[in-house]
């Protein structure tokens, strides 16, 4: 198709510490993602999928390899990129609202039209109506909304998703993952999303990339071929299970070895 | 009962006043026993007594003489004590060799009794304010470097790291993320640090002056004035008390998310 929005070129990491043995968390990892195209990073814990994402963003540089974005090299954070953290990082001492302009202040946007631009990030997260709420006072649902809001708001191109729904309990994920889906349709970013959970990279991806561990390395990519829209019903279809069986087959050797348990006979 | 436990223990309006109201009235009521059974009235006095000659003092002014200087001596070196602890404190978070090397000096310095320096600083400086001064600053200092220190340190890092993917500038992080959450621990470091100071100042008092509660105490330990000795001694509780709880509404109001986290 077109030129890739994403390259990660032979990506490795190993992390150094005094008096500790190096570990390497990623291996010549080589990725690219298409404009608009929802891919999904699923792997064993081990597999380094936090640190790409952590490199891709900026926030950390690879001991090896590069990354660009729209061919451009990647070496510190950047508005063409935003990141919704496994953790809700909202700062507790603001409102919702100034979570949502957050980044647009730090960028320099004036008070004004950062405002308005937060208002209609919030309205499409679903939070309208408690802009004037702190961080405490919502569901843990709804602190991962703000979080998302804040991060389209300084309209990135792409949003990296570092396990946004680990934290929050099966019924509230299920809906988070639809209202995902609703703002990746609105918004038309590019979406890399990490997480543990096969059946939720399976329902949102349009490619699932598979990661081994220590070190992580791309083990397969798979075209998640179902249609759009996608509804949650969907997960019962025969389709969907082939997919979601295919994948935990790649990946459970590691599980069952991180568990401690022996490979299957 | 359970539920007056329960409501004692909330933050509603009036809980807090009330568990005050409750410690102050066993408190006399333990003080009024004590009183009952040590008879001695040069080693004990009860709390009407008590009140008797401060009502006394206040009358004849002495009282006011005494406020007046302790008062002032803190009103001076206490704000001096917060601005400068706090500043220390951002200087030593802000360089990663000043908090490795600093540290243990910090610690010693802060468990070292620096009032039994007192008589050294009284005969550099003289009986005045000067003397008053630097040691109420010594004493009320250290518990505001260290929260500082540690409450900046401390921030939690997913906040810091959410910031930087924001592209935030080391000064832009300071700003908005690891000052503003340092701000209500440091406050809790200056509610630790008044009551060092209400001490500072009264230990100064005993090595030398002209007026305060710590000169009316050492006098009145003198003549055996027992009832004159407790009572500024109740008033200094009384000035300790007033800090802690404007200090510690100010701590709650600044960071009500620490509340609701049950910390």
């Amino acid at each position: 198709m077109s030129v890739p929005i994403l390259e990660v070129r032979g990506v490795s990491k190993t992390f150094r510490r005094a008096g500790q043995p190096s570990v390497e968390a990623l291996s010549r990892i080589d990725m690219s993602v298409a404009r608009g195209e929802f891919v999904s990073i699923v792997g064993a814990s081990g597999s380094g999928k936090s640190t790409l994402v952590r490199i891709i963003d900026g926030l950390m540089p690879p001991s090896s390899g590069e990354v660009r974005v729209e061919g451009e090299h990647v070496t510190a954070p950047g508005p063409d990129r935003a990141v919704v953290f496994q953790q809700d990082s909202l700062l507790p001492w603001k409102s919702v609202m100034d979570n949502v302009m957050y980044g647009l202040r730090i960028a320099g946007v004036a008070y004004t039209e950062a405002r308005g631009k937060a208002q209609h990030f919030i309205d499409l997260a679903g939070l309208t109506g408690f802009e004037t709420h702190y961080p405490h006072q919502l569901s843990g649902g709804m602190r991962q909304r703000v979080n998302v809001a804040r991060a389209l708001a300084v309209g990135p191109k792409i949003l990296l998703l570092d396990e946004p729904f680990a934290a929050l309990d099966s019924q509230t994920r299920e809906i988070m993952q639809t209202e995902l889906l609703k703002i990746w349709n609105a918004e038309k970013k590019t979406v890399i999303l990490i997480t543990h959970q096969i059946e939720e990279a399976v329902f949102l991806s349009d490619r699932v990339v598979v990661f081994s561990a220590r070190p992580g390395t791309v083990r397969a990519s798979i075209n998640i071929d179902l249609p759009r829209p996608r509804t949650l019903e969907m997960k019962r279809t025969v389709a969907f299970t082939a997919h979601v069986d295919r994948i935990w087959k790649l990946i459970e050797h590691e599980v069952r070895s991180a568990m401690g348990l022996s490979a299957l006979p | 009962m359970k539920a007056f436990f329960d409501w004692l223990e909330s933050d509603l309006r009036g809980a807090g006043t009330a568990r005050i109201a409750l410690s102050l009235a066993v408190f006399f009521i333990a003080w009024q026993l004590l009183a009952l059974m040590v008879t001695n009235t040069m080693i004990m006095a009860p709390p009407l007594a008590v009140f008797k000659s401060l009502w006394a003092e206040a009358q004849s002014g002495a009282m006011w003489k005494h406020a007046f200087a302790t008062v002032g001596v803190v009103l001076i070196s206490f704000p001096v004590a917060v601005v400068l602890g706090v500043l220390i404190g951002l200087a030593l978070a802000s360089s990663r060799l000043m908090t490795l090397t600093a540290g243990p000096l910090l610690t010693a310095m802060y468990s070292v009794p620096v009032v039994a320096l007192a008589p050294i600083f009284v005969a550099w400086l003289g009986l005045g304010l000067a003397s008053k001064f630097v040691i109420v600053v010594l004493v009320a200092i250290f518990p505001v470097i260290v929260s500082t220190e540690v409450a900046l340190r401390s921030t939690e890092a997913h906040l810091i790291e959410a910031a930087r993917s924001f592209n935030a500038s080391r000064m832009q992080i300071f700003t908005t993320v690891t000052f503003p959450f340092a701000v209500p621990f440091i406050v809790g470091g200056v509610r630790v640090a008044w009551a060092r100071a209400l001490v500072g100042v009264v230990v100064a008092e005993f090595f030398g002056a002209f007026a305060g509660f710590g000169f009316a105490i050492l006098a009145a330990g003198q003549t055996f004035d027992t009832p004159v000795l407790l009572g500024y001694v109740f008033v200094l509780g009384i000035m300790g008390l007033i800090g802690s709880v404007l200090l510690r509404a100010l701590e709650r109001g600044l960071a009500p998310w620490r509340e609701e986290l049950g910390q």
